[in-house]
C-alpha cells in the first residue's frame, strides 16, 4: 500500500488531527533517551477509542503495516523506537480513561494512557484509602505499560515486579479481534483475578507489543496503611550491603528497599555532576519504607531491623541505620521527594538528553557477586557510579541496574554502548535476565537461553500474528 | 551580529524527554496548551527542544511540515514551571530561537509576515492608523514627565477600554504623567521568530521615554512589560528606567489610598486569570490578588492558578496563526471560571481579554481588565 492511501485510511478512522507524517513526528518518534539507534516511522497515528484501534489494526493486518505500541516513550530500553521501514508508531496516549476502580476487590481498569500521576490524583479523590504502587520514573508513565513490562515499583521488595501485579486484560490481537484475559472474561465488574483459568495474560505480559495491543488492564491496588516509617541504610561493600538487605527482605519487615550508590544520594543533594565518592563515604545509601496499621506495629518493625543492623555491624562496623528524622534535617524538602511517589527524585536522571541502564533480575545467591562485578565496568568506563538495587518479592529474587546519564554525542553514546553490553554480558554470566530489554540486548539473552524457549516464542507470535505486524524485529524476533 | 547567544547550543544535549513537563506536578493536571491540542509528542515542550537540536546538528532539513509544530505554541511557559531538568530556565528562548532559525530559513507563517508588515508601516499589528499623540492632546497631557504610560497596541487599537480606563485611573490618582509616541513594543515580533525588526521598535522607544524624560514607565499590558522588562535587556539596551506594570502601581495607589473606593455594594464574583507574561514571565502574582482584596467583589480564586495558570491561549502568534489553538485553550480556561461560578473573569492583560472574549459562550458573564474594575469602583 502507498502511504498515501494508508494515511487516507488512517484519517478516516481517527481524523485529520490525528494522523501525521510530518518531519517533526517522524523524528521525534524515532528515538528515545537512551543510545539505542534512532528510526524513523512512516507516520504516527492517534486513536481514542478500543475501536479505532481495532480498525487500525484490521488495515494493518490486511495490508501487512507494521504497527509500534507507544504512550509516553519513557522505558529507558529503546522499546518505542521502530526495527522495521514504513513502520506505523501508534500513539495510545488519547485512550486514556480510568474504566473502573473496584473499592472492594481492590483493583483499578485502565487504559494504556493513564499514567501514575492521575491514577494517584483519582485514587486520592475517589478511593482515597487504596494506593497504587510507583516505579522511580517521572509521574507521566504510561499505569499500563509498565505492567506490560514487569517493571519494578515501590512495592516491589514485598510483592514483587508490577506484572505480578495485573489481574487481567483486554487485548486486540494482530489479525484484530478483541479478546480478555483473567476474570473478566464473565464480564465487567469483574476483574479480580487471573485464576483458576489458564493465564493468558503471559501471552502480553513482557512481550513489549509483539503480540497484540493491550487496551485495558485490570491492576491490584493495596489499602494504604495508617502508618509509615522511613529510614536510610548507609552500607559499605557490595557482599556486605547485598546480605543485609537479604536478611531485612526476607523477614517480611520492609514494603520497600532502594538501594543506590551513594553517588545517586548525593544527586538528590543537588551535587552537580559528575558526582564522586570519596575515600571513607558508604558506598550505598538504602531507603527503608515500612508500614504499620498500628504505630506500635511500624515501631517494631523498626527494632528489628535496628538488631539485623547490629549484627551486620559485628562484620563491618561502619553500617549506619539512620531515622527519617535525621535524613530530613539533611536533605530537607528533597527528603519528601524521595519518599512521596510518584516522585520528583526522577529529576536527578534528567541532567543529560541521554539516559540508560542495563537492570535485570537476579538470583540472590549472586546479588552480590553481580553488584560489584558490574561496579568494575563502570568505573573502568569512567562513568558516574550510579548502581540501584531492590530486593524483590520478599527476597526471592534481586533487581540491579546501573545508570548511566550521559551527553548524546555521538562519541560518549559509543562508549555507553560498549559499557552496557560488558555490563550484560557480565550479567548473563551469572544468569541474570534483563528486564525492559531492548533488541541488542534480547538478542544476547537468546544466545544464551534455552533454545526451546527461543523457538516457543517464535511459535507463539507467529500463531497470534500471521503477517508478523505487531512491533516486528522487537526482541530481534 | 545577533545580541542573542544560542541558547540551543548552550542545552544542546540536555532534555530526555521525561514528560514531566506536560502535567502539573503532584496536581497531574495538563500544563501545556498545545501539547494537550493537538497530542503528538512533537508539539510538548520536549519536542520542540527536540526538533531545535536536531536542526542545529543536521539530523534533520528544513521542511514546510516543521512549521506547525514549530509555531503552534503560545509560548506561555507553563513547561518551565514544571520541568525539574537544567535547562528549565531556557526552555521559551530555545523555542523562540527555534522560531528565529525557521524564519530565517522558511520565512514567517504568513499571518505573522502581516503583522511585521503592519508594525513597519503603522507602528502597530493591527493595520490601525498610527494615534498616540492624538491622546496626548485629548487629554492635555505635558510634553514630559517621570511617568509615561506604555499603551500598547491592543489596549490602544483593539481593547480600548483597558486604555481609557489606566488613563482614567492615573488621573484620578493624580499621576502626573504623559504617553509618548510610542511605536509597538516588539513583543509580536520576538515571539514569532521576527527579531531583526525588534530591535528598531526598541530603539525608537527607549528615545521616545528619554525624550519625555521618563523616570519610571507604566503600562497595562502584559506582554508589553515583560518584553519592555527583559527584552529590551537582551537586545542589548540598558534602560535606566523604572518599569512597572500597572497593576503594581495601582496596588500601591489603593494601599496607600491615593486612589480611593466609591463603589457601594458588590460588583460580582470574580476570579483572577494570571496573564503568563505578568505571572509565569515575571512573577508577579501578588498585586492583583491584594488589589481585588481591597475592591468590592467576591473574590474566588480559580485553579490552576499562578504558576501553574493555564494560558489564555492567545499568545506566541498563536492567535493570528492557530485560532483553533487559541479558542480550545481559552474555552478550557473560561471553564475554569464557570467551575467557581465567576461571574466576572478579570486579567491584566488586554491580550487576555481578547481572546477570552472572543471565546466567551457564556462560561461568564464578563471578561475584563482588572485595571477597568478599579475604575468602575473608584
Amino acid at each position: 500500500m502507498t502511504t498515501v492511501s494508508l494515511k487516507q485510511k488512517l484519517i478516516s478512522i481517527v481524523g485529520e488531527q490525528y494522523v501525521s507524517d510530518g518531519l517533526a513526528e517522524k523524528y521525534v518518534y524515532s528515538f528515545d533517551m537512551t543510545e539505542n539507534p534512532p528510526k524513523r516511522p512512516a507516520m504516527v497515528v492517534m486513536p481514542e477509542s478500543v475501536q479505532q484501534l481495532q480498525q487500525i489494526v484490521r488495515i494493518a493486518n490486511k495490508d501487512r503495516v507494521p504497527l509500534v505500541p507507544f504512550v509516553t516513550g519513557q522505558n529507558i530500553g529503546g522499546l518505542t523506537i521502530p526495527q522495521v521501514d514504513d513502520a506505523v508508531t501508534v500513539d495510545l496516549k488519547r485512550m486514556n480513561k480510568i474504566v473502573e476502580v473496584d473499592d472492594e476487590a481492590m483493583y483499578a481498569v485502565v487504559e494504556p494512557g493513564v499514567t501514575f500521576g492521575h491514577l494517584r490524583k483519582y485514587l486520592d479523590e475517589h478511593n482515597p484509602s487504596l494506593t497504587y504502587t510507583y516505579p522511580l520514573a517521572p509521574p507521566y508513565t504510561s499505569v499500563l505499560a509498565n505492567a506490560l513490562l514487569q517493571g519494578l515499583c515501590d512495592l516491589s521488595t514485598m510483592r514483587g515486579a508490577m506484572g505480578d501485579f495485573i489481574n487481567g486484560l483486554e487485548a486486540i490481537l494482530p489479525t484484530g479481534e478483541i479478546v480478555r484475559a483473567g476474570s473478566a472474561i464473565m464480564g465487567d465488574g469483574n476483574w479480580f483475578g487471573r485464576y483458576p483459568l489458564p493465564d493468558l495474560v503471559g501471552l502480553f505480559s513482557g512481550w513489549q507489543g509483539m503480540s497484540g495491543f493491550v487496551t485495558k488492564i485490570a491492576v491490584q491496588l493495596w489499602p494504604k496503611k495508617q502508618f509509615t516509617r522511613h529510614a536510610a541504610l548507609f552500607t559499605f561493600g557490595e557482599v556486605p550491603t547485598t546480605e543485609l538487605l537479604k536478611r531485612i527482605a526476607r523477614a517480611q519487615l520492609i514494603d520497600d528497599a532502594d538501594c543506590m550508590s551513594l553517588s545517586i544520594v548525593k544527586m538528590l543533594l543537588g551535587v552537580s555532576p559528575p558526582v564522586q565518592v570519596y575515600g571513607g563515604e558508604p558506598d550505598y545509601g538504602t531507603l527503608l519504607t515500612l508500614s504499620g496499621n498500628i504505630e506500635k506495629e511500624a515501631d517494631a518493625k523498626y527494632e528489628l531491623i535496628e538488631t539485623f543492623v547490629e549484627d551486620a555491624r559485628k562484620n563491618e562496623s561502619r553500617q549506619l541505620l539512620v531515622d527519617w528524622d535525621a535524613i530530613s534535617r539533611m536533605l530537607g524538602d528533597q527528603a519528601k521527594s524521595w519518599v512521596d511517589f510518584p516522585s520528583d527524585a526522577f529529576k536527578v536522571l534528567t541532567e543529560y538528553d541521554g539516559l540508560t541502564w542495563v537492570g535485570t533480575y537476579i538470583h540472590p545467591k549472586h546479588w552480590g557477586e553481580a553488584l560489584s562485578g558490574g561496579r568494575k565496568i563502570v568505573e573502568k568506563y569512567g562513568f558516574e557510579l550510579m548502581a540501584y538495587l531492590k530486593p524483590m518479592n520478599s527476597m526471592h529474587f534481586g533487581e540491579f541496574k546501573f545508570i548511566i546519564r550521559f551527553p548524546k554525542d555521538d562519541a560518549t553514546v559509543e562508549k555507553v554502548r560498549h559499557c552496557n553490553e560488558e555490563l550484560l554480558d557480565f550479567a548473563l554470566s551469572l544468569k541474570a535476565l534483563p528486564y525492559k530489554t531492548p533488541v541488542w540486548a534480547a538478542k544476547k539473552l537468546q544466545q544464551n537461553a534455552d533454545p526451546g524457549f527461543v523457538e516457543l516464542l517464535k511459535r507463539i507470535r507467529k500463531t497470534l500474528d500471521p503477517n508478523g505486524i505487531m512491533n516486528p524485529g522487537r526482541w530481534g524476533l | 551580529m545577533s545580541p542573542y547567544e544560542s541558547v540551543i547550543a548552550d542545552w544542546l544535549h540536555r532534555c530526555n524527554r521525561c514528560g514531566t513537563c506536560k502535567y502539573i506536578f503532584r496536581d497531574y493536571g495538563p500544563s501545556c496548551p498545545s501539547g494537550e491540542q493537538y497530542r503528538f509528542e512533537s508539539y510538548f515542550a520536549s519536542g520542540r527542544i527536540s526538533i531545535a537540536r536536531a536542526l542545529t546538528t543536521g539530523e534533520i532539513d528544513w521542511q514546510e511540515s516543521l512549521l506547525k509544530p514549530t509555531f503552534a505554541c503560545t509560548e506561555c511557559g507553563a513547561c518551565q514551571i514544571q520541568c525539574m531538568a537544567p535547562h528549565r530556565e531556557h526552555i521559551v528562548e530555545m523555542i523562540e530561537e527555534l522560531r528565529s532559525l525557521v524564519v530565517d530559513k522558511l520565512g514567517p507563517l504568513p499571518p505573522h509576515r502581516a503583522i511585521a508588515e503592519s508594525i513597519s508601516r503603522k507602528h502597530n499589528p493591527y493595520e490601525a492608523t498610527h494615534h498616540n499623540r492624538e491622546i496626548v492632546q485629548q487629554l492635555n497631557l505635558p510634553d514630559k514627565a517621570d511617568t509615561v504610560l506604555f499603551l500598547g497596541c491592543t489596549s490602544n487599537y483593539k481593547e480600548t477600554s483597558v486604555r481609557d480606563a489606566t488613563l482614567s485611573v492615573l488621573k484620578k490618582a493624580g499621576i502626573n504623567f504623559t504617553v509618548v509616541d510610542e511605536y509597538c513594543c516588539g513583543s509580536p515580533l520576538l515571539r514569532t521568530g521576527q527579531r531583526a525588526f525588534a530591535r528598531q521598535a526598541a530603539e525608537h522607544n527607549l528615545e521616545a521615554f528619554e525624550k519625555a524624560g521618563a523616570e519610571r514607565v507604566i503600562t497595562s499590558c502584559a506582554g508589553c512589560y515583560r518584553t519592555l522588562s527583559k527584552d529590551y535587556k537582551k537586545l542589548g539596551f540598558d534602560l535606566d528606567i523604572d518599569l512597572l506594570h500597572s497593576v503594581q502601581l495601582v496596588n500601591e495607589l489603593l494601599t496607600e489610598k491615593k486612589l480611593k473606593v466609591t463603589q457601594q455594594g458588590s460588583i460580582g464574583r470574580v476570579t483572577y486569570h494570571d496573564p503568563c507574561h505578568l505571572g509565569r514571565h515575571m512573577g508577579v502574582y501578588e498585586e492583583p490578588r491584594q488589589m481585588l482584596g481591597v475592591l468590592p467583589v467576591e473574590f474566588v480564586e480559580m485553579h490552576p492558578n499562578e504558576k501553574n495558570a493555564w494560558c489564555c491561549g492567545a499568545g506566541g502568534g498563536v492567535k493570528s496563526s492557530f485560532p483553533e489553538l487559541a479558542q480550545a485553550t481559552a474555552a478550557i480556561r473560561l471553564g475554569h471560571a464557570r467551575a467557581v461560578n465567576a461571574d466576572i473573569l478579570v486579567s491584566a492583560c488586554p491580550f487576555c481579554k481578547r481572546n477570552l472574549s472572543d471565546a466567551n459562550q457564556g462560561q461568564v458573564a464578563k471578561v475584563l481588565d482588572i485595571v477597568e474594575l478599579v475604575d468602575l469602583a473608584t
